[in-house]
């Protein structure tokens, strides 16, 4: 028989010290996920989708708030704020609404707002989404004409007849308004 | 008996005696010039998605001269697209097949009858909706679509068209799965206890990053993602390996998984439904390009009882087992084996009280729907009603766990996680409508 090679456990002391000299070394998972780059590290990415879907409905509003906060950050990328939008759509609510709706003007972030938008039920994303149609252009218009329709929003059905006939708006755009509409008549049929 | 294989052409011919008369004289013509049942017509073909997958329909459509013509390919990779129009004009000897690099344009010919979906899973639903609304009858390659939402719009879509939509889930066609399946139906293994599914490994490991790699010359990247969200090009998660990212696909559990529990819902007379609950503990990589399961483990439940569990099986490959009280019985594609022989002598004796109807090949089946009207042995109601299956494994071990499912309703009973997992949105200008 040989000898443990183990190496012996710290006593206590050294590992309260270890654990200090650590402190604040590790980044918060929550705040660095915003800052992911297409291709690079992923894991503290996977560490809050991790935690949010453990998150049980009534702690939702929590982990809502600190997606919002990751979102405001400085610093976020395309990646990482695509990828909080992707949980804002997991378990967004109308508190969310106000900062999707601001992304949704922004070109970079419009795409990745709408997801989230359209998969947050309630009258407040209908409405940020409806008021989208002002803001954004062309093919980025058209899919938020297209997140209209699958909600089934047929309070937007005016605008929408608005678009379908409006001949300075690209084909694209009044291509998705015709489709939205029967997709909407159908639905409600 | 089979009362979804009705006539095919060339028996209609050979029953008929007028085979010499058509074969002298061949000719196509469009679905509005002539009735489309017209059983000396030949079947216009258009394919979308010239990959991988495509080799399984080119070989059989482009040696059925008689009975099918290829018009026209597509794909967004330019050197595939050329090369599958090649391929098709040099076994019919001219020029006629035209590629494309925009299904669109494909879709909306009118001398074009059906459409094959051929695509990454996340092109599934628009491709084939666009066809159906362009009046085309459609085979979708499997799974059906990508989410749960996507299915139902599509199956909305074939009612809505009165389209002939064939899921590509071919064991349906092959009398080994069919006999095992009508044989559980009828009790052959007395009372069900379960079904195994085992389905082969998923995604190898390619690391914790990826470089994004400028977009090879040809290839339409943009409109290889289509609706899935934006990404850089990489050449490890376009062609093939598309299906080991959850943008696109769900890796095993939708590409073989689609053919194995299709049987166990078949067997379980669960085609126009689904299991009541489901559970999973799938490994995922925390990292990486690759997001689906390294390692999948879910499952579901139905309403009888019955739970079907399916894994990935590392060495071995893909099977079903059915286990009663009187045995098993374990099928895959090359074998079949059973506890005792008497299961496997029984299940070919003749006179079960409950038959399933009978194809023995899934695209004679198709084109000969696509003649008659009715519907096909895999029409995608119930190509839907399985890729739910999967889908509700991949979103059981996602959220890692219990679920309860209404298949009546289509959703989880009391989580609404869940049920946001059922659909997602779309890149623009992409949109499920």
């Amino acid at each position: 028989m040989c000898a443990a090679t183990a190496s012996t456990p710290a006593a206590p002391a050294q590992r309260n010290a270890d654990r200090k000299s650590n402190a604040g070394a590790t980044p918060d998972p929550w705040e660095a996920c915003v800052k992911i780059e297409y291709g690079g590290d992923r894991s503290f990415a996977w560490s809050v989708r991790e935690e949010l879907i453990a998150t049980p409905r009534e702690g939702w509003p929590q982990a809502e708030e600190r997606l919002l906060k990751a979102l405001a950050l400085p610093g976020g990328t395309e990646a990482g704020r695509a990828f909080v939008c992707q949980m804002l759509a997991m378990v967004g609510t109308a508190k969310c609404v106000p900062a999707l709706a601001a992304l949704l003007k922004d070109t970079k972030f419009t795409e990745s707002a709408r997801y989230a938008l359209e998969a947050i039920p309630g009258s407040e994303a209908s409405s940020a989404l409806r008021d989208g149609l002002s803001v954004v252009e062309g093919r980025a218009k058209a899919g938020v004409i297209g997140s209209i329709a699958v909600r089934g929003d047929t309070s937007a059905r005016y605008s929408l007849a608005a678009i379908k006939g409006n001949p300075s708006e690209p084909a694209i755009v009044r291509e998705a308004a015709t489709r939205a509409l029967e997709h909407l008549a159908t639905a409600k049929a | 008996m089979n009362p979804v294989s009705p006539l095919s052409r060339r028996r209609f011919l050979q029953q008929s005696g007028l085979a010499t008369v058509v074969a002298a004289a061949p000719f196509i013509l469009p679905s509005g010039l002539r009735g489309q049942n017209a059983p000396s017509r030949k079947i216009t073909v258009g394919i979308v998605g010239a990959g991988n997958i495509s080799d399984s329909h080119f070989g059989p459509l482009l040696g059925d001269p008689e009975n099918v013509r290829i018009l026209a390919v597509c794909d967004v990779d330019q050197e595939r697209r050329d090369d599958a129009a090649a391929r098709v004009n040099r076994t019919y000897g001219n020029q006629d097949c035209k590629a494309y690099g925009d299904f669109r344009e494909l879709n909306r010919r009118t001398d074009i009858d059906t459409v094959f979906v051929c695509t990454p899973d996340h092109w599934h639903a628009l491709v084939a909706i666009d066809a159906m609304r362009n009046g085309k009858d459609v085979y979708v390659e499997k799974p059906l679509t990508l989410t749960i939402h996507e299915g139902r719009a599509l199956v909305a879509a074939a009612r809505k068209y009165n389209r002939v939509a064939q899921h590509g889930t071919q064991h349906r066609s092959m009398k080994r799965f069919h006999d095992v399946a009508e044989f559980v139906r009828n009790q052959g293994l007395g009372r069900l206890e379960r079904i195994d599914c085992y389905i082969p490994p998923n995604n190898r490991h390619v690391g914790a990053t990826w470089k994004p790699e400028p977009v090879p010359a040809g290839l339409d990247w943009d409109m290889w993602l289509g609706p899935a969200p934006w990404r850089p090009y990489t050449s490890l998660g376009c062609h093939y390996n598309f299906r080991f990212i959850s943008e696109s696909a769900y890796g095993q559990v939708t590409n073989w998984g689609a053919h194995y529990l299709d049987i166990g819902q078949w067997a379980l007379d669960m085609d126009a439904s689904g299991p009541v609950e489901v559970e999973g503990r799938g490994e995922f990589p925390s990292s990486g390009l690759f997001t689906n399961a390294t390692k999948v483990d879910f499952t579901v439940r139905y309403a009888n009882g019955v739970p079907m569990h399916c894994r990935t099986r590392f060495e071995g490959g893909g099977t079903v087992r059915f286990v009663g009280e009187r045995g098993w019985l374990d099928i895959s594609r090359n074998r079949m084996s059973a506890s005792n022989n008497d299961l496997l002598r029984e299940m070919q004796a003749p006179g079960k009280k409950i038959q399933l109807p009978l194809s023995n090949n899934h695209h004679e089946n198709f084109f000969a729907c696509v003649r008659s009207r009715q519907r096909p042995i895999a029409d995608v109601e119930l190509g839907h009603r399985t890729t739910t299956v999967c889908n509700l494994g991949q979103i059981g071990m996602v959220l890692g766990r219990k679920l309860r499912w209404d298949p009546v309703k289509e959703e989880f009973v009391g989580d609404e996680m869940a049920n946001r997992l059922r659909g997602r949105a779309m890149r623009s200008p992409w949109a499920l409508t």
